[in-house]
């Protein structure tokens, strides 16, 4: 006669090697792994999306004539890789072979400086891009009137009494400069929260694991 | 987590969570993952821990919401790694257990739906429709004819599988 389910349930555990437990340890090494891999692979993706976008938008500017910011776009966007893909290797040097805490302490070091890094570069990068966009407005493309004049030239008609300091208007360049300082003094806030946008989860799941693994050490 | 909590608090339930995970997953690795991931949550939520119930009632209902939690990941990460779903699954099935039966009984299971899982689990594991119900978070009312249901498709499964 065929066993019933309860039959075989119950029968099935009274076995003596049904029911062993698997060994509890390095409890984290798996999740310690998988945070740092998923932010690699971020971090890789997040490079070549700065190559691409710096390769692709440099030609634009030359068909859309605003070449004096496509140029200036691109140095940056270089000049952000570079340091990317330093910060990547330094990132790839972490050693794996050490317990799950120390490796993750190590990783959080890491975006700590990437983090600081960030924020200092944030200062100058926004309003480089401000006068980047900027001259590509003004000077328009090569070879061609710079559009700036044209402007100026236009406003003179409407306002006779206006001050022009070497070329721009008195008033446009206070409040370039104050847009420029603006975002100086922003530009940090602009920057962490750039990254919080991208990583924010990752690195608030770093956060809570550390957390946990250093309640754990103290618990022992 | 300290030894000694453990040692005194999760291994001698280790049963339970042991013949939950079973029913989550079908290999080896995944078992052991989703094992810690229940005993690392009993030991992060034990302060939720309320008297009103019994320790292991409220290791089964925690061990369930576990493993439902990571079988929800798994398959959201499938989803998004589409490509991975196109390679053979190269982790084999474990036979987890000595007794071919209950191998058999196991994999049947895992056939059935999440809750119905559950459900049966907890019936093999003979608690009360009240008790089932307040776990699963359910009415105690159809338990019964779930039950039934569910023993109807299992033998269904068990035939079939053989």
């Amino acid at each position: 006669m065929e066993k019933s389910i309860e039959t075989i349930w119950k029968e099935g555990f009274l076995k003596n090697n049904a029911l062993i437990a698997p060994k509890v340890n390095n409890i984290y090494n798996k999740k310690s792994i998988d945070i740092v891999e998923k932010f690699k692979r971020m971090y890789r993706i997040n490079i070549i999306a700065i190559f691409l976008f710096a390769f692709i938008l440099l030609p634009i500017t030359m068909v859309t004539d605003m070449v004096y910011m496509g140029i200036p776009m691109f140095f940056l966007f270089m000049t952000i890789a570079y340091y990317a893909i330093k910060f990547k290797n330094k990132l790839e040097k972490i050693n794996k072979n050490t317990n799950s805490y120390d490796y993750l302490k190590t990783f959080d070091n890491w975006t700590k400086e990437m983090r600081s890094f960030n924020m200092k570069l944030s200062r100058y990068l926004y309003p480089y891009v401000f006068l980047s966009m900027f001259a590509g407005f003004w000077l328009g493309g090569f070879g061609k009137p710079v559009q700036g004049d044209q402007f100026v030239t236009y406003l003179l008609g409407e306002f006779p009494n206006m001050i022009v300091v070497f070329g721009f208007p008195l008033m446009l360049l206070l409040v370039m400069l104050f847009i420029v300082v603006l975002l100086a003094i922003i530009g940090p806030k602009i920057g962490e929260w750039d990254l919080k946008i991208g990583y924010g989860r990752i690195l608030k799941r770093l956060d809570s694991l550390l957390i946990d693994m250093e309640e754990l050490r103290t618990s022992h | 987590m300290s030894s000694d909590y453990y040692t005194s608090f999760i291994l001698p339930y280790s049963g339970i969570i042991i013949k939950i995970c079973r029913a989550y997953t079908d290999t080896q690795e995944g078992f052991e993952d989703y094992y810690q991931e229940v005993c690392l949550q009993i030991w992060k939520s034990k302060d939720n821990f309320k008297e009103d119930s019994k320790w292991s009632t409220w290791i089964y209902r925690l061990t369930l919401n576990v493993c439902l939690t990571l079988l929800k990941k798994k398959k959201n990460n499938k989803q998004h790694q589409v490509s991975e779903e196109l390679l053979p699954d190269t982790s084999e099935e474990t036979k987890a257990f000595s007794d071919e039966s209950l191998n058999q009984l196991y994999e049947a299971i895992r056939q059935l739906s999440e809750i119905d899982r559950g459900v049966i689990l907890l019936y093999l594991e003979e608690k009360s429709y009240q008790e089932i119900a307040e776990i699963i978070g359910t009415n105690p009312n159809n338990i019964g004819v779930r039950i039934k249901r569910i023993k109807e498709r299992l033998k269904k499964l068990l035939i079939k599988n053989n």
